[in-house]
């Protein structure tokens, strides 16, 4: 790849991701995950691999390429990046096995041992990487750093939450609450890691997408304070039941706070899309406003859902999952790779001859109904669970694979420049997901 | 021949001929191996061909260099950090030390207001038609975080930061000889 503010294993960690997302979708249309069944071995395996393999590996991997953009500096030991890959590819699909234990697949309990280690290397390779770009006076000012360093906090959290539950659960000496620790890891990784880090990449990309001028101030203070306390209460809920006492209390003023929390985000958001000069946004903003209505949602559920449990807190979680978080990915991923592709490809022969511009390599159309059939499996899926609709959440999982497909049939498009004219395209092509040279017979072929 | 210095440690050496022979790209290679340098150390590059575009962006980088060809035809260049170089107080990481000497501006350009990639193919178009030492000054929205590399493999040197009140970034690029 010609110059470092492209991370060579960009396109491998968000491939990676994407196909754990296949993976996890094909495991729920076999029925394996649905209303009810998320204590079963297999429903967990599918929630761990749609949430660790798809939403976190893509987050990583977008972090790893935009840490350098939102910090201004390049990357630090961008070599880090391959073997984080491979810790947490191998990590996720041997914890993904480990769950069946539960099951009573007795073979893998091995797995559900080595799987928390795995996927902690992992997590420590790329917050070594990470801490080490941002870690400075300078970057340390600007409110989406801060967010992000916050969410890599929240991150250690989880891992930890996640790792002592898994030896509860695996049968080992270390045994904790589990009913206690649940609703604790999914807030450190839902509230904390996730949403934090998609609020600070957000706050860049949006302003750049939007060309709304970056704001600052109190309430992006506001954000940033309430964030923090919602993370110390965590991890101080964390620290109690790792010491056999009960957190409970803690985790229920976090949880509190966090549609507190999402709605001064929110309201900041909204500010920024006002102040936009862009008058008529493209296609990755204006899905990115519907995920955002998603998070507006979840944030509505959490409050039964930590009242009543159940069917309530069932619909929160996915409506976060897969409303807010994944689809506000699916949006960003499309003009993300679209303008990573356009640097790698056009860059180096702009003033030279003519480039077309980065709208061009995708299909906006094609983008727009496969992120159409995301949204509205979504809410299928929401009210399936509320309902207790098997026959309903099927159905919707069946709407989002083929959301999921159309958009990665858009990815494919874009990295083999598909919607280009044939004089516009280069000799060689970029690497679809590993940065090896694209072979130059085939490429030469299509041209 | 200058004796080796104890308190410095030993070059780090890349060998890019595998990188070209496969048709790739070794600029980010290199630079990568430049960001890996401990404090103090040099770098020792094997090449097919003598790299003369790379000294100039690596003299914009703190390196002085030493090149020969070896016996069987291989360049061998050792880029060896001056002492007392880094970045001026107030500019970006990666700018051009002495840039305050550099003559006024040719072209200027206002690139505010303008969606990502549109302000780099600006830049680059125009700092393509300018002479050498030619000076282009342009204002940003924000960083151009990924236009600094292609402003370096083609040559060109820049400096910039924002200004005080931090909504606008301002950017001076002086033109190489490199690009055509």
């Amino acid at each position: 790849m010609p110059g470092k503010s492209l991370s060579r294993w960009t396109m491998a960690w968000f491939g990676s991701a994407l196909l754990f997302l296949l993976g996890a979708c094909a495991m729920a249309l076999f029925g394996l995950a649905g209303p009810g069944e998320w204590s079963r071995g297999a429903g967990m395996a599918v929630v761990h691999l749609f949430v660790l393999g798809w939403l976190c590996q893509v987050m990583l991997g977008a972090l790893i390429q935009f840490v350098p953009v939102l910090a201004a500096r390049p990357l630090a030991f961008p070599g880090l990046a391959l073997p984080a890959l491979a810790f947490s590819s191998a990590g996720i699909m041997a914890l993904a096995a480990g769950f069946l234990t539960l099951d009573g697949h007795e073979a893998l309990r091995p797995l559900f041992l080595l799987g928390p280690f795995s996927i902690g290397a992992a997590f420590m390779l790329v917050a070594v990487t990470v801490g080490a770009t941002v870690l400075h006076r300078a970057c340390l000012r600007l409110a989406e750093v801060r967010l992000v360093v916050l969410a890599m906090v929240a991150l250690s959290g989880l891992w930890l939450s996640g790792a002592v539950m898994a030896l509860t659960l695996a049968g080992t000496r270390i045994a904790v609450d589990l009913t206690e620790a649940l609703p604790l890891h999914m807030l450190l990784g839902l509230g904390g890691w996730l949403s934090l880090a998609a609020f600070g990449v957000s706050y860049k990309l949006f302003a750049m997408f939007l060309l709304a001028p970056e704001q600052g101030g109190m309430v992006r203070r506001a954000v940033f304070l309430t964030a923090v306390l919602v993370v110390a209460l965590a991890l101080w809920a964390l620290c109690l039941l790792l010491a056999g006492r009960s957190g409970g209390r803690a985790v229920s003023v976090a949880i509190g706070l966090v549609p507190a929390l999402t709605m001064i985000y929110l309201g900041e958001i909204t500010r920024l899309w006002r102040s936009r000069r862009r008058p008529v946004p493209e296609a990755n903003m204006l899905w990115s406003r519907m995920g955002l209505l998603f998070l507006a949602l979840a944030a509505l559920l959490i409050v039964p859902g930590w009242q009543f449990g159940g069917v309530w807190a069932e619909a929160a979680v996915f409506v976060a999952l897969v409303g807010w978080l994944s689809l506000l990915t699916l949006a960003q991923m499309v003009k993300i790779v679209s303008f990573l592709t356009w640097v790698q490809i056009f860059a180096p022969r702009i003033g030279r001859q003519p480039v077309p511009v980065v709208q061009k390599l995708s299909d906006a159309r094609a983008v727009a109904s496969g992120l159409a059939f995301w949204s509205v499996g979504t809410v299928v899926g929401c009210l399936a669970l509320l309902l207790g609709s098997s026959g309903g959440f099927l159905f919707a999982v069946l709407l989002l694979t083929l959301g999921a497909l159309g958009v990665m049939r858009e990815l494919i498009a874009i990295r083999h420049l598909s919607h280009l004219e044939p004089a516009e395209r280069p000799a060689c092509l970029p690497h679809l997901v590993l940065p090896f040279t694209f072979s130059r017979a085939r490429a030469e072929a299509r041209s | 021949m200058t004796p080796p210095d104890p308190s410095r440690p030993d070059p780090l050496e890349l060998d890019i001929r595998l990188i070209l022979q496969r048709g790739e790209e070794p600029f980010g290679a290199i630079m990568a191996a430049v960001d890996a340098l401990a404090k103090g150390q040099a770098l020792r590059l094997l090449a097919p061909f003598r790299p003369a575009p790379l000294f100039g962006v690596m003299a914009n980088h703190g390196f002085g260099c030493e090149d020969r060809q070896r016996a069987d035809g291989v360049w061998e260049v050792l880029f060896t950090p001056a002492p007392g170089f880094g970045p001026e107080a107030g500019m970006a990481p990666g700018s051009t030390p002495g840039a305050g000497l550099w003559p006024d501006p040719a072209r200027e350009l206002d690139l505010t207001g303008l969606m990502p990639p549109e302000p780099m193919v600006r830049i680059l178009e125009e700092i393509t038609a300018l002479a050498p030492g030619e000076v282009l000054f342009a204002l940003l929205d924000r960083e151009p975080m990924f236009l600094f590399p292609e402003l370096a493999q083609r040559g060109h040197e820049w400096a910039g930061n924002f200004a005080p009140s931090g909504d606008v970034y301002r950017l001076l690029i002086r033109a190489g000889v490199g690009d055509d």
